[in-house]
Formats: structure tokens, sequence, C-alpha cells
């Protein structure tokens, strides 16, 4: 086993340990606090594919950003053990056979997922660096990319128009 | 391309004309403009004649249907803004940013129906999507329109979600987001990536649509929405998503269309039963025709299920009869100041014009002959026929467009039948004359279908 796996095998564990602290813990901030922890194995493993761009964004939107807005929400709402809603036991019921089934969905496609991997085009190692992602994004997928300016104004002015006050 | 360039511009020339221009009533004739040159636009694109003629590698396609279909969108947009302009610049204090979101919406639209590339038809969509929440909420003091806007956004921010994990299955299976690369992994056995991501795309775009059993939100975002955008909703942007849905199961999608046929078609029949039964329950005009817009959509999904030339053609047909005679009858609505059946009492006598109007807005609605609706009712059901299976789809729709015409022909009875204190409409002659000019295009449709197929072939 050489480093590489050994890594591997150490971010997948945290990644699914924390995933799973995060959905069992009580405590609303510190299922938040496990979710960075998975964000951050996760960046790792974009790390080990090569794909560095990814790694620093994936930190700097989710762990960052995200996080940061779901810290908010949570500290605005207040939420703790007393003010939790009691859930009904049908509604947990269907939640486990919507989510089971999902499950088993993608248990079922993730099975043949070895025989895509050589219908797949390989780009070599450097696919996730920044210099071909940028060239990518200028050259192929420049219309999607300055297209979505159109997406981010119309949210902006929403924001404004929502926002302002005094009306 | 020259739609989507010059929306996107023209929502920019909104906002800036909002800050010097001090009359609010402005508003109105800018947009008038703009859509004026969208359309000339439009027509430029139709005839090969772009600002910028590429389609970035691969990513649109200037098909001559979609941009025929873009070219009644946009005839639909100028006949809103001639009808509801002043009712929009009434919702609120940013009627310029209203107009501005508007124009954004169409370059989606333009987007969505010109895509080649899984990413535009997203984007596009995004682009539909969020200038309407923002639309819903627009009557900030409305606290009905506060909860339909958050009902709305959160909702329709999970339905992206789908769409955009059934976008990342499709690329897993084809490895492109090619719409060509998608039909030649479509046209071989499905694989269990393809399935699902075939599964999830279909569940988030009859969301947009509101298809049962989707529509969940439709009727509170529909009721609760200032009535003047829920008209924009509940046409022309409705339209705009179907032709996305129908260009990617028609180029994407055909190839095997037997497995998945069987869904769209229990989605269409479950659509067209909960929409035309739950109408019949409404007490108000607002929110029937809510429910109706949800039958309608019932209707413009057996083009989906058909996926052959007919359906473009039924397609076609059925968004130009839909929106005109939807847009009409808001345009009457919005003046309205009782939503109730009640409310359309003795209309007859007071104003025998609109009513007449309205009637055969109505009529084309339900799908009677020498309107609109019947020829487009008749164009989706026989694409559905072509296919020659599931003919009881075929029958059960027909059914239900007879329940339909049960509550379409409460407010016409309501209007001519009924003795009323009718409410005073202040309807200016301008007006009035756009009202019949809808209701002549209705009826010159109906008569002649072909004023508007012919031109898929010839222009």
């Amino acid at each position: 086993m050489d480093i590489t796996q050994i890594l591997f095998w150490f971010l997948s564990i945290l990644a699914v340990f924390g995933a799973l602290m995060m959905v069992t813990s009580k405590n609303p901030v510190y299922s938040v606090l496990w979710l960075i922890v998975v964000f951050f194995a996760i960046s790792g493993h974009y790390i080990l594919l090569n794909a560095q761009f990814l790694a620093v964004v994936n930190i700097i939107v989710y762990a960052g950003a995200i996080m940061v807005l779901f810290l908010f929400v949570i500290m605005l709402m207040n939420l703790n053990a007393e003010t939790e809603p009691q859930k009904n036991k049908w509604l947990k019921i269907a939640g486990v056979i919507a989510g089971g089934s999902l499950m088993l969905v993608f248990i079922a496609a993730l099975r043949h997922s070895n025989e895509l991997i050589k219908t797949q085009v390989s780009m070599g190692g450097e696919a996730g660096l920044i210099k071909t992602l940028g060239k990518t994004l200028f050259t192929d997928y420049v219309l999607p990319f300055e297209i979505s300016s159109v997406l981010f104004l119309s949210a902006m002015v929403g924001a404004v128009v929502i926002g302002k006050k005094g009306d | 391309m020259n739609l989507i360039l010059l929306s996107a511009i023209w929502g920019i020339v909104m906002m800036f004309s909002g800050l010097f221009l001090n009359s609010k009533s402005a508003a109105k004739t800018v947009a008038l403009v703009g859509a004026v040159a969208l359309l000339i636009g439009n027509i430029f694109d139709l005839s090969g004649k772009m600002i910028i003629n590429s389609d970035f590698k691969g990513m649109l396609q200037y098909e001559r249907f979609g941009l025929l279909f873009l070219t009644v969108l946009i005839l639909a947009l100028i006949i809103y803004i001639l009808l509801s302009g002043k009712d929009v610049e009434a919702v609120g204090k940013h009627p310029f940013e209203y107009f501005a979101l508007i124009f954004f919406v169409m370059s989606g639209a333009g987007l969505v129906a010109l895509f080649n590339n899984l990413l535009i038809l997203f984007i596009g969509i995004e682009i539909v999507s969020i200038p309407l929440y923002i639309l819903t909420g627009a009557d900030k003091r409305n606290l009905k329109g506060n909860e339909a806007a958050l009902k709305y956004f959160l909702m329709g921010s999970f339905s992206t979600g789908i769409l955009l994990m059934g976008i990342a299955f499709l690329y897993g299976a084809a490895g492109s987001f090619q719409v060509e690369r998608l039909a030649m992994i479509t046209s071989e056995d499905f694989t269990a990536f393809t399935t699902i991501g075939i599964v999830m795309v279909m569940v988030a775009l009859a969301f947009k649509v509101s298809a049962a059993p989707f529509h969940f939100w439709t009727p509170d975002v529909y009721d609760g929405a200032p009535t003047v955008f829920t008209s924009f909703m509940a046409t022309i942007v409705k339209a705009a998503i179907f032709i996305g849905f129908l260009n990617l199961f028609i180029n994407a999608f055909a190839g095997k269309s037997d497995s998945w046929k069987l869904t769209v078609a229990i989605i269409t029949a479950l659509t067209l039963f909960i929409g035309n039964i739950t109408a019949v329950y409404q007490q108000s005009v607002k929110r029937m025709l809510a429910y109706s817009s949800i039958a309608q959509a019932g209707f413009m999904l057996f083009a989906v299920f058909a996926v052959n030339d007919l359906s473009k053609q039924g397609l076609l047909l059925y968004a130009a009869a839909y929106c005109f005679a939807t847009i009409g009858i808001f345009a009457v609505l919005v003046k309205m100041k009782d939503y109730t059946f009640e409310g359309f009492n003795g209309l007859a006598k007071k104003q025998p014009l609109v009513a007449f109007v309205l009637t055969v807005c109505f009529l084309s609605l339900a799908g009677i002959p020498l309107t609109a609706g019947f020829f487009a009712k008749y164009f989706v059901l026989a694409a559905a026929v072509k296919t020659g299976t599931y003919l009881w789809l075929v029958i059960f729709a027909v059914v239900m467009a007879a329940v339909s015409v049960y509550y379409y022909f409460r407010v016409i009875q309501a209007m001519y039948f009924k003795e009323g204190e009718t409410q005073e409409l202040e309807l200016a002659t301008p007006f009035k004359a756009l009202l019949v000019l809808v209701a002549a295009v209705i009826i010159v449709l109906g008569v002649y279908p072909s004023l508007l197929l012919d031109m898929l072939i010839f222009f």
C-alpha cells in the first residue's frame, strides 16, 4: 500500500464518518461543523485526483461561504432540543422508504460503473489544472460561461427589488 | 442568437432608463420598443442574418421550429405588454426592474428553445426561473404573495437540484453534454446511468411545466402572485419551458422512446385528471385558471409523449392558441376587483364587446371548433394517435376536454345568463380594440391553422 492509497482510505473513512456524524448529531451547530470536515475530506480527494483548482474552490465556496450562511441561519432560527418540533412517525417512515429507494437506485447504477470507465476519454493528469480549465472555459464553453452573467445579473436585480427598504 | 443578445441587452437598457426617466409610465413604452426590437431581431434570425453567426462549438442549433416558436412567444409578449403593461406599472415601485426581469426571462427562453447542449438547457431554465421567483413576490405588502414567492423559490431550487443531478448522470453515461452524443447513448439499451438521468431530468422539467404529481406549487403561486405576473408565468414562460422539454426528448431521447413512454403517459394522464377535476371545484376564476393551466399542460405533454413531426406542429399551434387566449382573459381579470365567478355576473349587458372576446378566449381554451384551441388539441392528439400505442390515453384526454368545457362555460354562463351588480370596469378604447384583435387571431388560427404551420416549412 503506497502513500496515495493510505491517504485515499483515510480521507474516505473521514468523509463517511463525518457525514454520519453530521446526520446523527443532535445539536445543529455540531452538524454544521461535521459538514465542514466532510468538505475538507472531499477537497483532499480532489487534490489526490490532481484537481487543485476544484479543491480550492470547494473549500472557499462550500466550507467558506455556504457554511457561514448555514451557521447564520441556524443561529437566527435559534434551534435547540426543546424547540425542535415533534416529527410524525409516518413522516419518518415515509422518509426512510423514499431515501432507501434512492439509495437502492444509486447502488444499482454504481454496480456497473466499472464498465463506464473504459468509455471515458482520458485527459491525462492535466485535466484539473487551472490552465486547462481556463482554456476550456474560454474556448469550448465560452457561451455558457458568458451567458451565466445574465443569470447573476437577474439575481442581483431581484435582490435589490425585494430587499430595498421603504416600499 | 439575436434574440438572446438583444433581450439581455434590453434588460440592462430597461434598468438604466429607470434611472434616467422619472415618470413611471414610461416603462411600458420602453418595454414595447424592446419587444418590437426582439421581434425584428428574431425575424432576422429566421432568415439567417445574425449579429454573431456562430453555434459556439455546437452549443446552439438554429432550428426553424425553435426560431418560429420564439416568434410566437415574442408576439405574445408584445400583446402582453400592450394589454397589461399599465398593470405591471401598478404592481409596485420598480416597474422598470420588473420589465427588465421579463426581458431576462425572454433571453432564457431563447436559450431553452435553441439549446444543443445540456449546459445551455440548464442555464436557460435557471435564467427563466430566477426572475419569476422575484416577480412572484413583487408586491411586497401582500402576505400571500410573499408566501408564494418563498414556496416557489424553495421548491424551484429543489427541482433545479434534481435537474442538475440528472444532467450529471447523463454526462456520466455519455461522457458529453452534447445532444448528439446523448442521442447515440439512448439509442442503445439503457444503462442504469441513462435511466436515472432521464427520469431525473423528466421529473425536474415536469415540475417546471407544473405537470402532476409535481404540480403542488402551481395553484398557490399562480394565486398568490400579482395577477399580471401570473398571466406572464402561465403563458409565455410555460410555453418556453415546453419547447425545451420537447426538443430534449425529440433530439436526445427519441431513440428508444418505448423505454420512457409509459412514464410520460402516466404523468400526462395524472396531469389531465388532477388539473381538470380540481378546476371544477374552484370558486375564484384566478385559481380556476391556475388549475386549467395544469390541465392545458397535460395536453401539451402529448407532444412530448408522441415525439414525431406532428408533435412539433401541435406544440407550436397549442402554444399560440393557449398563450393568446390566456393573456386575453388575464388582461380583463386584472382590471376586475372581484375574482369570483359571481364577479362576472351580467358582464355581457354592461360590456358586450369584452364579454364576447372573453367568450372566444374561453371557447378556445375548451377546444371548441372554429377557434385555435380546437386545431391545437387536434394536432397534439393526432400526434399521439400516430404513434399507434396508448390509445386509452387519447380517449381519456378527450373525456377530460369535455370536463373542461364545464368550468369554462361557468364563466360564460355567468356573463350572459345571470343577473347581477357588475363591477365598474374602466376600459379604454385601444384596450378594447386590442382585445378584439386577440379574438380575431384566435378565430383566424382556428379556421386556417396552416397560416402558422406552413411557416415551419416556408418563410
